[in-house]
């Protein structure tokens, strides 16, 4: 099975390739800590400021892109 | 075909690296007019010294190189490797050619032979091919005139007290190196091209060298690392503070708060307007001289200050160095020593007048230098020789040039002495810190201060109990910020640090790195090929790309030079690594050509894009060559059904992207390489930026 976001072969457990299923695993992981630093803060709107801030590793910002898509958690 | 070279018999062989270093040997050497002749169609200097006649040739770097005798493309393991003569090995070594034979000639009237190349690994290699193979055997007798400058006097002493080389143990671990490495890179790029092409792919240079493995892998995992980043959101507070008139600036004592409502309620605990001076405390601390370049330091500053590439430094350093104005700069050393000649050195530099003053002033102190503590027993740091340029420099070597002497100024002067004055405020039960620092005496900063700012920062008066007002207390959001791209300059550190290849060739194996269309030139950021090729290695041949195996391997060579180590060990352990690892490779050719080929079509295709089309603005401009006239042009992607966007090309030259627009016209801007200078071009023809510069244009097109 290909990578979702990029086509490159995907990880056996995942719809993902090594790379953006760790992009992923990051992303989730970071949650808390944003949740926490705004006080509330939903999914979306976290994605949605994950994806603005520049400092956001590319790779995230793709699995961000589809995960706002998807509305899933991928 | 005469087998001698005309010059008659007797006479002293020496032989040169460069045919910079021949000359100014013959010149400085030299009793008797220096007589300039052709051999082989290569020049040669002829003069007489305490009536002894000298014949100086030159090669011009390497002249042999270990190749596959059978060469057969595609076909591995290769294990059976000998010298060739390099203008066998390709039309860019057809210079070789003249000078090997012009060695073959001259040495068989030679009497005596002396090895004047560069006293380091690859010059004893130089050195020690030419005289076994061209001078038939000569490597054995000949003498070695060892020299850090090419000054008058280093060269007459060098030369009138030649030494007898005990063993050839530098040559034999450069002659080492060189088949390890070749025997690693054949192998290893067969094999990755082999795989590739067992499922229908061809790319025409893919490869990966003992060093480049290793490289390319910090660089890929420091890529993950940026592309997988996910910041978090931090405060920092600031208070602006004032006494007796005087405002400054302090931190909240926690740098980062990691909660918006913390932060808030610092600010807002501080707005009753007092503050008390808690603690304030007064240090000075001296700080060192930087310690003298070596190779590495030089190619990391000259990045820092003037963002030369490493290879570019080590390119205008070598120059300089034939022109007599520093040492040699391939060295590790961090020493002057006495016998560099301290006073002669800085009696040059004062008679020029942008540094006569502070030559001055040095020379009323002690001739003490302060040093770091790498060594080379070859070499010492590199030192301006104090001798006067000969020729206008390019803006560039004399930037290199003046950091050079700016540094060997600084290594003498004092050290630097200063002030820091930390202040804690107390406002309610709230800490905020302030950190100020002046200069009181510059010392080496003086000689060093284009190069080495330091910013005065004072702060008021301050006692413990003092009373400041609160003007006023800010919070700003902030995130965590990702790990920096490594630059050439920290690539190349990080290469010194983990002891991969030597200080003469780093900055070539990033180089190649960048070359092979691994990483980009500019922001060296990983490529999908370099991607593709570290992750097959890490799965099928893990070995290859890690730093112990070749960090041993460097430690094995620097053995041999050393003479601890047997050479034929090292290659007999490198073929047992190769040949376990080739197996591994071979019987996952298919796997790994899959892996690959889609990231090597990326690449192929990506050779050629230059960026978005800025007329139609969703194509993309590629480079494409017509079919009918084979002439090479721009033209956007969405041809013929939505943009007829084109533009003329140079037809000469590689032409790369360099993934940057035009200011003006928002067309691509492209790299075009025809000579030796690169330069940037805007593709479009139309641009307001050529605008009476036509006929440059087009002659530069035409020229193509």
């Amino acid at each position: 099975m290909k990578c979702e976001v990029c086509r490159r072969e995907a990880e056996a457990d995942s719809s993902l390739c090594a790379f953006h299923k760790r992009a992923g695993e990051s992303l989730r992981s970071e949650y808390k800590s944003w949740s926490e630093a705004y006080g509330e803060l939903t999914w979306e709107e976290y994605l949605d400021r994950i994806i603005e801030n520049g400092e956001t590793g590319e790779w995230v910002v793709e699995v961000a892109r589809m995960m706002l898509l998807g509305k899933s958690r991928a | 075909m005469s087998r001698q070279s005309g010059l008659g018999e007797g006479f002293t062989l020496v032989v040169c690296e460069k045919p910079d270093a021949a000359r100014r040997i013959s010149e400085a050497l030299a009793e008797t007019r220096v007589e300039t002749l052709q051999v082989e169609g290569t020049q040669v200097f002829r003069f007489k010294r305490a009536g002894e006649e000298f014949v100086v040739g030159a090669a011009l770097g390497h002249i042999y190189g270990v190749w596959d005798p059978f060469d057969e493309r595609g076909v591995y393991p290769v294990f059976d490797v000998e010298w060739f003569p390099t203008d066998m090995l390709g039309k860019r070594a057809s210079f070789a050619k003249g000078r090997i034979e012009s060695f073959r000639k001259l040495s068989v009237g030679a009497a005596k032979f002396i090895n004047a190349c560069d006293y380091d690994v690859e010059g004893e290699t130089i050195g020690f091919n030419i005289l076994r193979y061209a001078c038939n055997g000569k490597e054995r007798g000949a003498l070695r005139a060892k020299f850090s400058t090419l000054t008058k006097q280093d060269l007459v002493e060098a030369f009138e007290n030649p030494k007898s080389p005990s063993s050839n143990s530098l040559a034999l671990a450069g002659r080492t190196r060189h088949v390890v490495d070749f025997v690693w890179g054949v192998n290893l790029s067969r094999a990755l091209s082999e795989s590739v092409r067992s499922v229908g792919h061809t790319y025409k240079t893919l490869s990966v060298g003992r060093v480049q493995g290793p490289t390319l892998s910090y660089v890929v995992d420091r890529e993950v690392e940026i592309r997988t980043f996910v910041p978090t959101p931090f405060w920092a507070v600031k208070g602006l503070f004032q006494k007796g008139g005087l405002q400054f600036e302090a931190e909240y004592s926690i740098e980062r708060i990691h909660k918006k409502v913390d932060a808030e309620r610092v600010q807002r605990s501080c707005s009753d307007g007092k503050g008390i001076i808690s603690r304030a405390s007064r240090s000075l601390f001296e700080e060192a001289p930087p310690p003298p370049f070596n190779i590495g330091d030089l190619q990391k500053e000259a990045y820092r200050v003037f963002g030369y590439a490493p290879t570019r430094t080590l390119q205008m350093a070598e120059r300089l160095y034939l022109d007599a104005l520093i040492s040699y700069p391939r060295t590790s050393s961090q020493k002057l020593p006495p016998s560099i000649g301290y006073a002669k050195a800085l009696a040059g530099l004062g008679r020029m007048q942008r540094y006569s003053k502070e030559v001055d002033e040095i020379r009323k102190g002690t001739l003490l230098p302060s040093e770091g503590k790498k060594d080379d027993p070859a070499h010492p740091a590199v030192y301006p020789t104090g001798e006067q340029p000969r020729r206008v420099l390019s803006s560039w070597e004399d930037r290199l040039f003046d950091l050079v002497v700016r540094r060997f100024l600084a290594a003498f002067a004092t050290q630097a002495l200063r002030e820091r004055v930390t202040i804690t405020i107390k406002v309610g039960e709230l800490e905020f810190k302030a950190v100020g620092g002046t200069t009181l005496k510059e010392g080496w900063l003086r000689y060093y201060r284009n190069y080495a700012r330091r910013e005065d920062n004072p702060l008021p008066p301050l006692q413990e109990g003092d009373e400041v007002k609160v003007i006023g207390v800010e919070s700003s959001e902030r995130f965590v910020t990702r790990p920096p791209r490594y630059n050439p300059s920290s690539l190349l550190e990080k290469m010194e640090r983990e002891n991969l290849g030597t200080k003469a060739t780093r900055a070539e194996t990033i180089s190649t790195l960048i070359n092979r269309g691994y990483i980009t030139s500019d922001g060296m950021s990983t490529t999908d090929l370099g991607f593709a090729v570290i992750e097959t290695m890490k799965t099928h041949s893990p070995a290859i790309i890690s730093t112990k195996l070749t960090r041993d391997v460097e430690e094995n060579l620097a053995a041999i030079e050393d003479g601890r180590e047997d050479a034929r060990t090292l290659v007999r352990q490198t073929i047992r690594i190769l040949s376990e690892n080739l197996i591994t490779i071979s019987s996952s050719e298919e796997l790994i050509g899959r892996a690959m080929g889609g990231a090597i079509s990326s690449a192929l295709s990506a050779q050629y894009v230059l960026g978005s089309c800025p007329v139609c603005k969703t194509g993309k401009l590629k480079i494409i060559r017509s079919k009918k006239t084979r002439k090479r042009f721009v033209g956007c992607t969405n041809y013929p059904n939505a943009c007829a966007a084109s533009a003329p090309l140079p037809q000469k030259g590689v032409i790369k992207t360099t993934m940057k627009v035009c200011q003006k016209c928002a067309w691509p801007i492209v790299y075009v390489k025809l000579g030796r200078f690169p330069w940037r071009l805007c593709v479009n023809p139309q641009c307001p930026t050529k605008r009476g510069k036509t006929h440059e244009v087009r002659s530069l097109q035409k020229r193509g």
